[in-house]
């Protein structure tokens, strides 16, 4: 069971990619791919919710994008963290922080 | 916005292309071959489509670029069905614009105010009292209703306005006006006919009229000696005058005297209230003017009440603060006290702002009538719209389906079905405004008052009517729109597929589904509309075919104003006498009678005649006429002699009377007795008739009313006549000859309302012809829409049971048992729809009643017509479906599955 790939957790999508793109430049495949490797491969990112969260963070002005050539082939699109995507993502990271901190006090209890 | 759109869609296939292709290279350093790679790749990509569809609805723009797409597609969507569409956006545009038509009209006829500065201010003043006071006042000139049992009327003598006006100076300005008066004017040469009103000097600065050119009239106008002054109505200006530049200043000459023109009113003022038709406004003073039926009118006579009274309250002052006033004042004007408390006038302010006159009281329930029976029809177009979409909807199924699965949102799809119920709406109400334009000022006609001093009203479009008439269509066409919106986004798309991909077995739809639903009730008002058409079809096909007691073609009338033309009253009588016997002699005329009174005028002279020694009296319509006057229209009398000249000559007191009054009083025993008018125009004494002759029954007045008729002598100082020629040729050929006639005697006199006895027949049914007109026109409407519905829904479901019925064919179903099973399912239909209508109708009845004539509005042979009209009208919408079902191949079907 421990191998099952996880279904991510409602909302946790965002806080993921955020946390991706901060760590440099990177295109979709590439951030589903550095999801799947940091977390050993427990979490799945769905292509069908990947591209429409990119997308919807877009238009938040969290995240903006380039097209560049890509090592691997044809053209990318690369997606960096805006300065309140970075912001957002800091926030989104403590509060997330607070709630598994918490849901761990229970848990443990 | 295009661009935008492309280019983020491009950006989205790229963005995928390239996932997918690191996805494939992944998999090939995996050891995988080229191919199958990629299809790896793709699969676990997923549905990009899907992927897609969800990327779009992200997108910032993304609401507004759909609505775009949404219209284009709408527009593909009509383009594809064009007779459909055209058909649903006519009937919308009719009936839309058929509603704001009416709306127009009654909004100009009921509630607008009178295009004047503070209209509120403006207050009727009239009286009330039970009965006429005949101790009070010898004649009158005005109107008198009968309002919960207390007569109520608008005229009062000119010392009773003098002192009326000082009794509230300060708290009000009262002005006084009379009727219209037609008179033959002519300007720089130019003869024309002229309603000439007279009007106290103050009373178009009391309304606060602004003058286009030149100025009001004023009190000093108004006064014995002053130089004749007139002011013109735009209209007149306009229509008579050519719109002359130079008109201030310049002369009008009414019934032979000069008048100066001193100004011309704004266009927007139409006179007291809509359709008003006065040419010229007349100081009351004028002396050209001041002619009634007896020659001239002493102003400071107290016992003739001719004049109307307006009043415009000061600011602050309410109708209560005058009244008093009023009151305390108006009996110190009476020739004497009345014995009678009951029949002592007692003044009676009413709300001036929306006009005076009886246009309001008489077109209120008809106006209503029409407005309730319009809106059915605009309800019968919107649930064709319905289910026009509806059908639209059903057969778009599997497009739906499919795009559900892909991933399209059901709001994005229920906003793609409301945007083309809006662009129906749309077009509709664009075409709907010609539609209304078109028709507005034919309604305007028919609202136009019998009376020659009326022309028709002006609908004018008030911005407000078109918004709200756009407005409740948009509404009821999104709602109409809703339903099929709603369904077609709740399909469960697997089922739907799955029953487009070939419906196997019979599809168990409900009985009623929601497009019969809407066509029963679409069949339930148009059984009102059709019902309503048809009542006032046969009432007015009623009233005409009525036998006047005449032969009505070939009779030609019309008036001559000799009195106020400068003819003396002492040569009155033998120019009478001359232009019968030269317009008897004229070719082509056969007869011509003289008439004080216009036949078949409605109104008119009336009486209570009894005969001397009676107690009871009748009311009957009088006339006087020259002896060969009833010979027109009766070849003989029944008993008695006819009137003879030598009575005109000598003022003898003689009577004719109907047949039908005759045997009410006792048959021909009546000859030789004496006949008295007991009630009516006010008389001192009472004058006495010899009753000399009884003839048959004719009309006197119109084909409605049958009353009593009596006959008098032609008054040989008549100022006016009616000319009545029986012709041998049709008469409008015979006109010019009887022009050349009258101009050979007088060319000074003008012919005045020349019309035909037919003309002057349909003149008196306007009313009825424009409910007979105007719901013929519904009711075919509603006919052919109830048709277009019941023929989509019928049409619709055999193609959705094509499959059960190639089936039951196969078993061994004959195509006759097919037919008459779709026949009998349509007609069913139409059937309870009709048979629903049908209560709507009787709890409308009492609405039609009042419009009607010796008609009730539910009589068998209307609702047989009706049911008849609307069940041959189903089983053509019907027949056609069933004929198609019942010539289904079962192979084919079968083939097909």
């Amino acid at each position: 069971m421990a191998d099952k790939k996880m279904e991510l957790i409602q909302g946790t999508l965002d806080l993921l990619i955020l946390k991706t793109v901060a760590q440099g430049p990177v295109h979709g495949y590439g951030i589903a791919q550095k999801i799947m490797l940091t977390s050993r491969e427990k979490l799945q990112v769905q292509q069908g919710s990947l591209y429409p969260a990119l997308h919807r963070l877009e238009r938040k002005g969290l995240l903006k994008s380039e097209w560049q050539e890509s090592d691997s082939g044809p053209m990318a699109k690369i997606y960096t963290l805006t300065p309140a995507g970075r912001k957002q993502f800091q926030e989104e990271r403590a509060q997330w922080r607070r709630y598994a901190d918490a849901v761990g006090m229970v848990l443990e209890s | 916005m295009g661009f935008w759109w492309k280019r983020a869609e491009t950006d989205l296939d790229r963005e995928i292309a390239h996932h997918l292709h690191v996805l494939a290279a992944e998999y090939e350093r995996q050891g995988y071959s080229r191919k199958e790679a990629a299809l790896l790749a793709k699969r676990e990509f997923g549905g990009s489509e899907q992927i897609k569809e969800s990327c779009r609805d992200e997108r910032s723009w993304a609401w507004l670029n759909g609505t775009t797409q949404d219209m284009v597609f709408g527009w593909r969507m009509m383009r594809r069905t064009p007779v459909v569409t055209v058909a649903a956006v006519l009937s919308l545009a009719l009936a839309l614009g058929a509603n704001t038509a009416i709306l127009s009209l009654m909004n100009v006829v009921l509630w607008q105010d009178l295009p004047l500065a503070n209209p509120g201010q403006l207050t009727a003043v009239n009286w009330q009292a039970h009965g006429f006071p005949r101790e009070l006042a010898d004649g009158a000139s005005g109107s008198m209703i009968r309002e919960d049992g207390r007569s109520v009327a608008d005229f009062f003598s000119y010392p009773s306005f003098q002192a009326l006006r000082r009794s509230v100076s300060g708290k009000a300005q009262l002005a006084a006006f009379s009727f219209p008066n037609q008179a033959s004017v002519s300007y720089d040469g130019r003869p024309a006919v002229a309603r000439c009103r007279p009007v106290s000097g103050n009373f178009l600065t009391v309304l606060q009229v602004r003058p286009q050119l030149g100025r009001l009239l004023t009190d000093t106008d108004d006064s014995y000696g002053a130089p004749p002054a007139v002011v013109l109505t735009h209209r007149f200006w306009e229509q008579a005058l050519a719109s002359a530049p130079g008109v201030v200043g310049s002369a009008l000459v009414i019934n032979n005297k000069p008048h100066v023109i001193v100004g011309v009113l704004n266009r927007s003022f139409y006179g007291l209230f809509p359709g008003d038709g006065t040419d010229v406004y007349t100081p009351i003073h004028d002396e050209a003017l001041l002619v009634g039926p007896g020659g001239k009118r002493d102003l400071d006579d107290n016992r003739f009440w001719g004049v109307s009274l307006i009043a415009r309250r000061a600011p602050g002052v309410a109708e209560n603060d005058i009244a008093p006033a009023l009151n305390a004042v108006f009996p110190t004007t009476w020739s004497r006290q009345p014995k009678d408390k009951n029949k002592t006038p007692r003044i009676r302010l009413d709300e001036g702002r929306r006009g005076l006159g009886s246009l309001r009281r008489d077109f209120r329930n008809p106006l209503l009538v029409l407005g309730g029976l319009v809106t059915l029809l605009l309800l019968i177009a919107c649930t064709n719209i319905a289910n026009l979409l509806l059908a639209r909807a059903a057969a778009r199924q599997k497009e739906v389906a499919t795009r559900i699965s892909l991933g399209c949102s059901r709001s994005r799809l229920m906003k793609q079905f409301l945007t083309e119920s809006a662009l129906l709406a749309l077009a509709g109400g664009i075409a709907s405004v010609a539609v209304a334009y078109l028709t507005a000022n034919l309604l305007g006609e028919f609202v136009s008052q019998r009376g020659a001093d009326t022309v028709p009203v002006a609908v004018a479009f008030d911005g407000r009517i078109v918004a709200i008439a756009g407005i409740t269509t948009a509404l009821a066409l999104l709602l109409f729109g809703l339903f099929p919106a709603w369904r077609a986004s709740r399909m469960p798309s697997a089922i739907w597929l799955k029953e487009g991909s070939g419906s196997v077995g019979f599809s168990p739809r409900h009985k009623w589904n929601i497009g019969r639903l809407l066509v029963l009730g679409q069949m339930a008002m148009s059984v009102v509309l059709v019902m309503s058409a048809v009542i006032f079809t046969r009432n007015l096909v009623g009233i005409e075919s009525g036998d006047p007691g005449f032969e009505r073609r070939n009779l030609l009338m019309f008036d001559l104003r000799p009195g106020t033309s400068g003819y003396e009253k002492a040569r009155l009588n033998d120019f009478y006498f001359n232009l019968e016997q030269r317009l008897a002699a004229t070719p082509g005329v056969a007869a011509v009678g003289l008439a004080s009174m216009r036949p078949m005028n409605i109104g008119g002279w009336w009486e209570d005649v009894q005969l001397i020694g009676r107690k009871s009296s009748d009311n009957a319509s009088i006339n006087g006429v020259t002896p060969n006057y009833l010979p027109l229209y009766t070849s003989r009398l029944v008993a008695g002699r006819n009137i003879q000249w030598t009575d005109i000559a000598s003022d003898a007191k003689v009577a004719v009377i109907s047949d039908d009054l005759a045997r009410k009083l006792g048959g021909t025993r009546v000859l030789g007795q004496r006949l008295r008018f007991s009630d009516g125009p006010p008389g001192a004494i009472a004058p006495e008739y010899e009753i000399v002759g009884i003839a048959p029954v004719i009309a006197p007045t119109s084909m409605k009313d049958r009353p009593y008729a009596v006959w008098l002598p032609f008054g040989k100082e008549n100022g006016s006549a009616t000319v009545v020629l029986r012709t041998s040729q049709p008469p409008r050929v015979v006109l010019p000859a009887v022009r050349r006639t009258l101009s050979a005697l007088d060319s000074h006199l003008p012919l005045i309302d020349v019309i035909t006895m037919e003309e002057q027949i349909s003149k008196g049914l306007q009313r009825e012809r424009m409910f007979a007109t105007l719901c013929d026109g519904f009711g075919i409407l509603a006919l052919l829409l109830s048709v277009v519905g019941l023929y989509g829904v019928m049409a619709s479901n055999t193609a959705r049971r094509r499959s059960e019925i190639g089936l039951r064919l196969a078993l061994g179903a004959m195509p006759g048992e097919v037919l008459a099973m779709i026949l009998r399912e349509g007609m069913a239909l139409a059937a309870v729809g009709l048979l629903l209508g049908l209560p709507i109708v009787w709890l409308g009845a009492k609405y039609l009643e009042t419009e009607l004539f010796r008609m009730k509005p539910l009589e068998p042979a209307s609702i047989a017509l009706a049911v008849g009209a609307l069940l041959a009208a189903a089983l053509v919408a019907v027949v056609i479906p069933a004929l198609r079902a019942s010539g289904i191949q079962p192979a084919q079907t079968l083939r097909q599955e």
